[in-house]
């Protein structure tokens, strides 16, 4: 049974049927300007760096390892435990455990601390929306990306690993780089 | 006062139609209609509102100025803007007030995330500061007491916690000291603000102010998850929340329920929620090997356990605690079907007869709680609400002070609502049954005009109105209970909507586990048994100390604690070849003398249902995972009844469930949905009347009426009648609770002004207390409430308790 449009049913256009000429042309010729591209980089020599010995350099503000920052003055630990970082986290991959400041053990500059303070960096996504919620610029993101690893649970950093100075093993691309 | 009559009327608010009750406030009455305005110091739990923060102005057309909706009663035909730009310039002109001298130390704050300041500055402030100047300072955190911090900076002076203090729990500590900007809470002498709801407070608290020291810094709102479940550390069972982070309770909160909490919780039912988590409790099997218990296997566990089998017709079992109304049913069952014994009880008192037990249970006498809002007269007899149901003692206030309920209290003791009643009066320690009997002669003759204390007592009960409502403690004796039947029936508040009795049972799920057949004279639902009746609580421990019982079943509950006569239970214990408990906390009796205890599941890991003493069904649901190696109470039983070669045909809980209602009649139709979250009260539906009634025997008068000799005075030979009382933190579970540390007392002997004048005993001296071979060491504390000629002992405590004492006559003397 044939379909019958009806005639309020506007009609299909279509391209004109194509020509052995036309067919000939978008085979080949479309083909080689495509290729006009790939030869021309073949005449520039290879490009490849090699990693691991060579790094790409990233640019300062590229998202990679977090790191936790101390005063320098008193060396009191920014982070208050607050938790809003782990409130912003899109891929909750922050776990904050707070507690409370004594005078025999002051660990930050306010009423609380951070007791355990981890996060997940096989699940992290680098957003970077913790150090945009973080009212003391407690953490912030660094350059490292080399974050490959044995195991899971080695990804799992501490605060400890967060706090320290990390090794610089990624170049910072230079200004006209 | 009857419940006042709801008109509905209609009023317009942002140009909607809305109905509301007449008199219920602006703020309410919005919210029902889905319009926001935002308040602080409003709280209709808190009743009349004060109008301190300002932050609910609205415009209501035909008042020139602005009202605060928070204190503004509905009117017909109302026609109410919030959202003009006279109410926004003044909500963030408040906004900003507020924040004149807030520190908004919001990271570091523990309301931060669930802070209403926090919320209003974003929805209705300005959101910028023109404040350059400095703000108010204060020395932060302080501790308002062992329980709460005060952080004085962030109080916006909202008068929430000081009504509280004031016109709820009305200990009248908290009060606003200094003035203008300088005012800050405090307590008006300085010291800590110890009180039996304080915890209240920091739920109240719209900001930071105030907050749980036991909470401080464990989460924020994103980190938890909250689970609602029943308190069941005490009978008023209330409604609460949970709330957990990484499958532990970290901190209690209400979840309102009219019917059963008023929204209000007591300090042992938020705090005690420690007691999940410590390392005292008990999350292995133990048993006994060598004198001593140990960690054992589930496996090793039953196996010695399953022992019981072999003492069939001589086991008796216990029911107390926050036990299930499944765990007491399946237990029942297993003793009754499978060690065809019927001797089990759940009433430290003794049983008391199946008809006066029917009577009592009748649909037609019970009271709910909201009838003590509502009542012309209460009359609280020989129980302490603040000890025995703490929360019915603010119900009980809230009545009295805001619906002129008059109240009535006769008990032994003198009692903290004391100041609150109209007529108080006292009567010895076990002459109940000698005063009912004299209050029902008393209400008999038409009029006695005699000025004495139950005369006047009788006249209140029949000229104040007819909706009265008892309150009667558990440890009234039999004939007292008959004679209260027979008073209630003279009084008119048989089937009477708003009138009647509320028994107060002396544990947790006390009415449930009896409903579900944990009596030795009634099976589930207060059945008839057959020829055989078992043994009370009394009788269960002589049985068992002279040999003729040689297993003893305990479920959440240690006897030689617990009930009267420590040396009884000690001996029964002592002589029964087997003795298994499920228990958390390893507490005196269980540690010397169980063979197999079976660690228990806490209140919010349990999964069953429970119920409050008028009646009403509310369910347990699981909080959290079962720390440890604890298994499910109803799932132990079911096992150990297996073992013992009678599969009792339960494989989850709610299929105990099903067998519950099956069995107790008037819980017929009855499902875990209808129960929910909110409960279902049993008396209320038709199906009540499967409750077999009660016989003739409470008609006919006492032949003891017209003995009008409430108190035997003579022949004490100076010694001094022996009273106790258990007070709310006498529990293992507070106990072990770090943040109620300060409230575990040692033995405190009360004793009258007059008799420690005349034993030269003054008020914290240490005082030793005898009859016949035994002596306690205890305190003194000399209260002027105290009728000359009786001493009141604590018990239920851990050491010295007063259960060590037998005797009727105490001696008391220094020590
Ligand atoms: S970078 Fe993004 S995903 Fe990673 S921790 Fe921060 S907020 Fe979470
Ligand atoms: S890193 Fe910043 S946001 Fe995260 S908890 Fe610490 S202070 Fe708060
Ligand atoms: S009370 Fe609220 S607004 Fe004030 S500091 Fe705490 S969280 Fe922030
Ligand atoms: S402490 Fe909290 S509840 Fe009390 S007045 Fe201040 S803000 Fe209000
Ligand atoms: S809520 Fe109305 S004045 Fe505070």
């Amino acid at each position: 049974m044939g379909y019958d449009p009806s005639a309020d049913v506007i009609e299909v256009m279509r391209h004109p049927p194509r020509g052995p000429v036309a067919g000939t042309y978008r085979i080949f010729g479309e083909t080689l300007r495509g290729l006009k591209t790939t030869f021309a980089r073949v005449v520039e020599g290879p490009h490849t760096i090699q990693y691991p010995e060579e790094k790409t350099p990233v640019y300062p503000r590229f998202r990679g390892r977090h790191k936790l920052h101390r005063f320098e003055d008193t060396g009191l630990e920014k982070c208050v435990g607050c938790s809003l970082c782990a409130a912003a986290c899109p891929a909750d991959c922050i776990r904050v455990v707070a507690a409370e400041n004594t005078p025999e053990n002051r660990v930050s500059a306010g009423e609380r601390y951070a007791a355990v303070y981890e996060i997940n960096l096989s699940r992290c996504i680098f957003c970077g929306y913790c150090e945009v919620a973080c009212p003391f610029d407690a953490i912030t993101m660094g350059h490292d990306y080399e974050l490959s690893d044995y195991t899971r649970s080695d990804l799992i950093f501490t605060k400890e690993m967060l706090l320290a100075e990390p090794i610089e093993r990624t170049p910072l691309r230079v200004p006209g780089e | 006062m009857p419940r006042p009559e709801q008109k509905l009327i209609k009023l317009t608010i942002d140009g909607r139609e809305i109905e509301a009750v007449e008199g219920t406030m602006l703020v309410d009455a919005a919210k029902q209609g889905d319009v926001e305005i935002p308040y602080f110091c409003y709280e209709r739990r808190l009743g009349q509102p004060v109008g301190a923060c300002r932050m609910c102005l609205v415009e209501i057309e035909g008042i020139p100025k602005l009202q605060t909706s928070c204190s503004t009663g509905v009117r017909d035909g109302m026609v109410v803007h919030t959202q003009t730009e006279r109410v926004h310039e003044a909500q963030n002109a408040i906004v900003e007030f507020l924040l004149v001298n807030h520190p908004l130390d919001c990271p570091v704050c523990d309301k931060g995330g669930e802070c209403p300041l926090q919320d209003i500055s974003f929805g209705w402030g300005l959101g910028r500061t023109r404040v350059v100047e400095p703000k108010r300072h204060f020395q932060k955190p302080l501790a308002l007491s062992p329980l709460i911090a005060i952080d004085r900076e962030r109080c916006i002076l909202c008068y929430r916690c000081v009504r509280f203090s004031q016109e709820i729990a009305e200990d009248w500590q908290l009060i606003f000291a200094d003035r203008g900007s300088h005012t800050f809470v405090s307590t008006h002498d300085g010291h800590p603000y110890v009180a039996p709801f304080s915890g209240n407070i920091v739920e109240l608290c719209p900001v930071g102010a105030l907050t749980s020291q036991p909470y401080r810094f464990r989460a924020r709102p994103w980190d938890i998850e909250g689970a609602g479940g029943v308190c069941t550390l005490c009978p008023a069972q209330c409604n609460v929340e949970f709330t957990v982070r990484d499958e532990k309770v970290v901190r209690v909160l209400i979840r309102e329920h009219d019917g059963v909490d008023d929204g209000w919780l007591c300090d042992k039912g938020r705090f005690a929620y420690q007691a999940i988590h410590v390392d005292e409790r008990i999350t292995r099997p133990l048993v006994r090997d060598g004198g001593q218990l140990r960690p054992v296997s589930w496996e090793r566990a039953f196996e010695t356990a399953a022992e019981i089998a072999r003492h069939q017709g001589r086991t008796a079992a216990l029911v107390g605690g926050g036990a299930s109304n499944e765990e007491a049913f399946l237990l029942q069952r297993l003793l009754r079907e499978g060690l065809y014994s019927h001797d089990i009880d759940s009433r430290p008192g003794g049983a008391l007869p199946l008809e006066l037990a029917r009577t009592l249970a009748a649909p037609a006498l019970q009271a709910s709680v909201p009838d003590l809002e509502f009542a012309h007269t209460v009359l609280v007899l020989g129980t302490e609400p603040l000890d025995e149901i703490p929360i019915l003692d603010l119900r009980i206030r809230k009545g009295v002070r805001r619906n002129g309920v008059k109240l009535a209290i006769a008990s032994p003791r003198p009692s903290a609502l004391d100041p609150n009643a109209a007529v108080s009066l006292r009567y010895a320690p076990d002459g109940e049954a000698a005063f009912l009997s004299a209050l029902e002669a008393a209400l008999g003759h038409a009029s006695s005009g005699s000025g004495d204390d139950v005369a006047s007592l009788a006249e209140l009960l029949r000229s104040g109105g007819e909706d009265v409502v008892i309150v009667y403690g558990e440890s009234l004796a039999p004939a007292a209970l008959e004679s209260l039947v027979r008073i209630a029936r003279l009084l008119g508040l048989e089937g009477r909507d708003g009138a009647g009795l509320l028994g107060v049972p002396a544990s947790a799920n006390g009415r449930g586990v009896r409903e579900a057949g944990a009596l030795p004279n009634a099976g589930p639902g207060y059945a008839e048994l057959g020829a055989p009746r078992g043994r009370d609580a009394a009788a269960i421990a002589a049985a068992a100390a002279g040999g003729e019982l040689s297993a003893l079943y305990l479920l959440e509950v240690d006897p030689v604690r617990e009930l009267p006569d420590r040396a009884a239970w000690e001996a029964a214990l002592h002589h029964a070849g087997l003795v298994i408990a499920h228990a958390s906390v390893l507490t005196d009796g269980l540690r010397d003398h169980a063979t197999v205890i079976f660690p228990a599941e806490s209140h919010a890991e349990k999964e069953g249902t429970v119920v409050h003493p008028d009646g009403r069904l509310q369910r347990l649901r699981a909080a959290i995972a079962h720390p440890g190696e604890v298994r499910a109470g109803w799932s132990v039983i079911a096992e150990l009844a297996r073992r013992c070669g009678h599969d009792l045909g339960v494989l989850t809980s709610s299929m105990a469930f099903r067998q519950l209602v099956a069995a107790v009649p008037f819980y017929a139709g009855i499902t875990l949905e209808q129960i929910g979250g909110r409960g279902v009260r049993w008396p209320e539906r038709p199906e009540a009347a499967a409750l077999p009634a009660g016989g003739g025997s409470a008609q006919t008068p006492g032949a003891a009426a017209g003995t009008v000799q409430p108190a035997a005075a003579g022949q004490t030979n100076g010694h001094l009648r022996l009273g106790t009382y258990r007070s709310i933190w006498a529990a293992p579970e507070v106990e072990i609770s770090p943040a109620l540390h300060y409230t575990i007392a040692e033995q405190l002997v009360e004793l009258s002004p007059a008799d420690a004048r005349r034993l030269e005993v003054g008020d914290g001296d240490e005082v030793l207390v005898g009859s016949g071979g035994t002596r306690l060491r205890g305190r003194a504390a000399v209260r002027t409430g105290v009728p000359e000629g009786t001493a009141f002992l604590a018990t239920g405590i851990a050491q010295a308790s007063a259960n060590h004492l037998t005797e009727p006559l105490v001696e008391v003397r220094r020590a």
